[in-house]
């Protein structure tokens, strides 16, 4: 019997343990209109954390006419991926700085937060892959920029390359072909970081011209309980011009935004957000959506619209009354942290200009939800249609044999998923091919 | 009035145990009670925080307090027999289970970890503490529980 399992069934026998909803079919939950049902509040909330086991000679499973296989094992919690224009792959090895435990429940939340993740070591660092006949073997793999902060996102403009450090947008000058950054860089903005640094994975990308990036700031909270003060410039979008270092917040209200990206026919900016936790299995879903400029969605206040959140005080009906419905629920705690629009010919025609997400997978639900990757079909730069799923077999039984994140298309096309529960990327391409 | 008080059988050199620490939960689920008011009219994170920290306190306390204060009343038939004793005793097990429910509520995030579930069951212990604790003091002011006569010596 592991520690946790002690715990839940101890808790179990004092009677106390999350009597609430069960939870619902995830398809209800999945599309432009997801059923909501009512706020449950629990003296125990419902909580089943996976136990994290090797893959061994085990692969994730993948749809007929698919393949998949390892690109890089062995891993430091790789968490994010960078193509560059030249092929080679960054692989961004990074975790979570430690924070102040202002609450008695924190000391219990930080360690079931650590049974859900790898026992690695987080490298904070960029190892990079290059594969230059594609056949999903790299030939080098090297330390490509080391020492840093918490980094999440990584974009290349022209010879400026830009890594999101949890505090700090850094700005590095890359030649192509290059394999190594010793240079310190240089900052071209602070993003907040500590010393309370709750959601701490800056997304990053560039608008299509070049000229702006945008950085994901998520929550410094579940929902507000370390202040409304701690929420400073968080749960945004930030749209930081490249030339001055200077930023506004181009859209709010977005819990923890992540995978940002410019949709390639409407060059519309969307993201992958985690929506809040503990007002029961199904609520609320985290969703994809297209980000509006000065666009706010909801957080803390209300979700999906005007449905108030009662844990919020004082409210913000001025806020509430504009906020914005998001385009795409994804169902509840599945944690997508990972998007990337398909671009690529080598997967079969029907992913042409869809979405892939990336979906870390829950904890606080009895019935694990996520722990895949999915595709979401567009259609004019709308999303059209069911999400299916293509990456699963992170799970088995109570156990994680992995936990998607971030998720890229390399030079020729193929899929590639950051596994930071694995420590490895996986490379999904058409079968055969 | 009979020979001999009813005697303490949890003491450190002669002093009992129970009314040394019983301070300490009841000091901590009173405070518990006066943050959870202060948040419950300013919404500043600060006090709900202080809240919990309070009744995390608290029970740990009442954990020793109540290992003594049973030790004591089992020890002495006496004891079981004064009426104030029993008040006093399941008055105390009634703060315990409520309490343990309120540091549930309690560790819900935001408003509603206080306002209204938690902030009720704080007053209320206060109410029954108040029973409880004029009951121990009974027992001790009025039937000598625990105190040495001055023919003891």
């Amino acid at each position: 019997m592991t520690p946790l399992r002690v715990v839940v069934c101890a808790t179990a026998a004092l009677g106390i343990v999350a009597c609430g909803p069960a939870p619902i079919d995830p398809r209800r939950q999945i599309g432009a209109h997801p059923y909501l049902p009512p706020i449950h509040q629990y003296l125990l909330p419902p909580m089943r954390i996976a136990n994290i086991v090797p893959w061994g000679n085990a692969t994730p499973t993948v749809p007929k006419g698919l393949t998949i296989r390892a690109l890089a094992t062995e891993l430091k919690n790789p968490r994010s991926l960078y193509v560059l224009p030249n092929g080679d792959i960054l692989v961004v090895e990074s975790g979570g700085p430690k924070g102040p435990v202002n609450r008695p429940k924190e000391f219990v939340m930080n360690w079931l937060e650590q049974q859900a993740h790898s026992r690695t070591t987080p490298g904070n660092r960029i190892v990079l892959l290059r594969d230059a006949n594609g056949d999903g073997v790299p030939e080098l793999r090297t330390v490509f920029l080391d020492y840093l902060n918490s980094p999440f996102g990584v974009v290349l403009v022209g010879n400026d390359l830009y890594v999101a450090d949890t505090d700090a947008v850094m700005h590095y000058r890359y030649r192509t072909g290059q394999t190594r950054i010793t240079d310190p860089g240089e900052k071209l903005c602070d993003l907040p970081g500590g010393p309370i640094d709750h959601h701490w994975t800056k997304s990053l990308t560039a608008s299509p011209d070049g000229s702006k990036l945008y950085a994901g700031v998520g929550s410094n909270s579940n929902i507000t309980e370390n202040g409304i003060q701690a929420e400073l410039d968080r749960a945004s979008v930030w749209e930081i011009d490249r030339a001055t270092g200077m930023h506004r917040l181009f859209a709010t209200g977005l819990r923890n935004p992540n995978g940002l990206q410019f949709e390639p026919k409407t060059h519309v900016l969307w993201a992958v957000v985690n929506e809040r936790d503990e007002l029961g299995p199904d609520l609320v879903p985290d969703y994809l959506t297209s980000v509006k400029d000065g666009g706010f969605y909801g957080w803390p206040y209300s979700y999906y619209g005007r449905h108030l959140d009662p844990r919020v005080q004082p409210q913000r009906p001025d806020l509430v009354a504009r906020a914005i419905v998001p385009d795409y629920a994804l169902s509840s705690h599945v944690a997508p942290l990972g998007l990337v629009f398909y671009t690529g010919t080598n997967l079969p025609p029907k992913y042409r200009g869809g979405a892939f997400v990336g979906e870390h997978g829950s904890w606080d639900r009895t019935v694990f939800n996520g722990y895949k990757v999915v595709f979401v079909p567009f259609a004019d730069g709308r999303p059209s249609g069911m999400a299916q799923d293509v990456v699963t077999g992170f799970l088995s039984g109570d156990d994680a044999r992995g936990r998607p994140v971030a998720l890229a298309i390399d030079s020729r096309g193929a899929l590639l998923i950051a596994d930071d529960a694995g420590n490895a990327v996986w490379r999904v391409t058409a079968s055969g091919s | 009035m009979s020979s001999d008080n009813p005697r303490a059988t949890a003491t450190i050199g002669g002093h009992p145990i129970h009314p040394m620490l019983v301070p300490f939960p009841i000091a901590c689920f009173v405070g518990t009670f006066i943050t959870d008011c202060v948040y419950w009219k300013t919404a500043n994170m600060l006090w709900a925080d202080m809240s919990a920290w309070l009744l995390t306190a608290g029970l740990v306390a009442s954990v020793f307090v109540a290992i003594a204060g049973l030790t004591d009343f089992l020890g002495d038939r006496r004891i079981r027999s004064l009426r104030p004793a029993w008040v006093h005793g399941v008055g105390n097990a009634l703060v315990l289970i409520l309490s343990i429910f309120n540091e549930l509520v309690h560790t819900r995030d935001a408003y509603t970890s206080v306002v209204p579930t938690g902030l009720i069951l704080s007053g209320i212990v206060v109410l029954i503490l108040l029973v409880t604790g004029w009951n121990g003091w009974a027992m001790v002011y009025r039937h000598g529980v625990g105190v040495r006569r001055e023919d003891d010596r």
